[in-house]
Formats: structure tokens, sequence, C-alpha cells
């Protein structure tokens, strides 16, 4: 009777978890989306994959619409303890997201940036460390500088920080808090 | 109308054929939209134990859910909800549907009432046959207190 939208059925997500695994794995590299949805926002694919009942989501600059949040059936938590911070990523970043702690320092948050554009763009980024061969670049439009500077300050206390996952319209990169950025 | 936390219950006794085919003829021409997603899997029965109070899962259970969104032909919106146990997301779905229609008497609600009294009336069989068939097992424990007695005196 129901006609649910890909990105809810478990097939399409076990897909996006993966395309999100080698992400992390390998940074800078831009995946194709396998799917987005028919109706909402295309950042709907990857928190559909990575957000359930157990986790809490903060949404400080209203990008989700009321009906996603029942969809997604996860947390809303203030910004300062959220599991996950979806964030403009053209706009100034004004909260301290959690870092975790040393026995913990997986109890940190992941931030979901919404950019313009990846692989394309006037910001070019040179990355190295874990999971690069010797650097990428990776060119982006849309992301504000100061998400660059902040970041480099909360990762600074390995392996305390955060982890970044860059979406545009239809592409997903992830930065790691082990991964080193250079603004070219 | 019999209230609505009956509803699911009563409409889950009828065969799933019935139940199945009238929500397809209702919903043929509608939207139907999910609030959440469907779902079905286990629920785990978690009780205390007398002896320390610590938890321990008696069990489990199958349990489906679904929260739709439904919006006729003719321009009526209408939301329902159904958590039935069982496995089969197809039911909760159409449990919720008939929710909806009842609810906000949607068109068709008259066909949904006529099953939903059947349903009615098949639980309350069902009760009677268990409360038969717990009277003819009850146990009169009160002849034990007299035999208690006469080994006191001896």
């Amino acid at each position: 009777m129901l006609n649910l939208d890909p990105i809810w059925l478990p097939a399409v997500q076990q897909i996006h978890f993966r395309q999100l695994l080698d992400a992390m794995a390998r940074p800078g590299k831009c995946h194709l989306l396998d799917s987005v949805p028919g109706d909402g926002p295309v950042v709907l694919s990857l928190l559909a994959t990575l957000l359930d009942a157990d986790v809490t989501l903060a949404d400080p600059y209203n990008l989700l619409r009321p009906g996603d949040w029942s969809m997604l059936q996860v947390k809303s938590c203030p910004t300062e303890r959220a599991d996950y911070v979806l964030c403009d990523a053209r706009q100034l970043p004004e909260f301290l997201p959690k870092l975790g702690t040393l026995p913990c320092p997986d109890q940190s948050a992941t931030l979901i940036l919404i950019v313009s554009q990846l692989g394309q763009g006037e910001m070019s980024l040179k990355l190295s460390g874990p999971g690069i061969a010797d650097t990428v670049k990776l060119q982006v439009k849309g992301l504000d500088q100061q998400w660059l500077s902040n970041r480099e300050v909360w990762v600074r206390a390995f392996p305390l920080g955060v982890d970044l996952i860059l979406i545009d319209d239809k592409q997903v990169a992830a930065l790691p808090r082990t991964t080193r950025v250079e603004i070219l | 109308m019999t209230d609505r936390t009956t509803w699911v219950s009563a409409l889950n006794m009828l065969p799933t054929d019935e139940l199945l085919s009238l929500t397809a003829q209702l919903s043929c021409n509608w939207t139907v939209r999910p609030m959440s997603v469907p779902q079905a899997g286990l629920g785990m029965l978690k009780m205390n134990d007398s002896a320390f109070d610590e938890p321990f899962y008696l069990g489990e259970f199958p349990i489906a859910s679904a929260w739709i969104e439904v919006q006729t032909n003719n321009g009526m919106t209408a939301e329902g909800a159904a958590q039935v146990m069982d496995d089969r997301v197809e039911i909760a779905e159409a449990l919720a549907l008939c929710d909806a229609v009842l609810a906000n008497q949607l068109p068709g609600w008259e066909r949904v009432t006529q099953l939903l009294e059947k349903g009615l009336s098949m639980r309350e069989d069902v009760r009677l046959e268990r409360k038969q068939m717990l009277a003819a097992t009850h146990v009169d424990f009160s002849l034990l207190d007299d035999v208690g007695d006469e080994h006191a005196e001896s």
C-alpha cells in the first residue's frame, strides 16, 4: 500500500553506508550518492542511513522540514550535546560541538556540512594523512573558511575532535579528524 | 462507536484477506503517505525478577507499526496509526488506514465500522471461551485448609 522513497529502504541504506565508510577511509574522495529523495533535501539520503532512535541530531540552521523528524525517528538535542549536527556550510559556525573524552573519543559529534558543490569551486583544499597516499586535492564551493579554522582547533587534541561529512546535491565526501587540511 | 483504543485489536481479529481487500478498495484513489517508516521487528518483554528485582527478558514478540497520513480524492486529510503483534508491515499499514478512516469518518467509514463490529464480536467470543476454560480448570484450595487442621490435631 505504501510507496516508500528508496532512501528509506534497507538495501539503499546499505549502499549509502558502504559509500560513507569508503569516504571516511579515503578522505577527500567524492562519492556519487546511489539514491536521492524524490521529495525533500538531498541530505535526507545520508541522514536516513546514519540516524535512528538511539542517536541525537541538532539542526541549528533549520534545514529539515517538520515531517522529516518523524521519518528519521531521531531525537532532537542542543547542538553542544548532539551526536550529529546538520550545518549550512555557507554560514558561520556558532557552536562548540561534542569533542569526546579521552576514555571515549568516539562520543563526539559528526558534522554534516551542506556545501554548494564538491569537486568544483573556488576553494581548493590539500589533504594529507591516513587514507591518502601522498596528498589529494578537493575543490569545494560554498564552504565558509571559518569551518576549517574551527575544525583545526577542534581536532588539535587528537583523539578528541569531530569528523566532517561534506555533501552537495548528489555527492558526499568526508574529512575525518585525522586528515590534515591546508587551504591553497 | 467504541473507544479508539480498541479498534486495532478488534480489526486484527478479522481474516487478513478481508482486511487487506477492504483497505485496498478504499485507498485506490487516495494518497497515503508515511509519517514514519513502517517497521516490523521483535519487541523484548522485559520484567524484573521477584527475588532481586533485577531485569531480565522473559521473551520476545513480533510487533509491526505504521503511522500514515491519508489524503482522499475529495481533499480530506487524516492521520492514522497502528501497532500490532504481527510480523507483517502490510497488516499494520492496513490497520493504520482503518484507524484514519474511522477517526475522521472518511469515505467508506461505514464499511469499516461493520468490520469493526464484526471484530469486536469475535473478540468477545474469544474472551468468553477463555473465561469458560479458566473456570473449568479452577482449583478450590480451601479444601487443603481442612487437611492441614487434621494433621495439627494428631
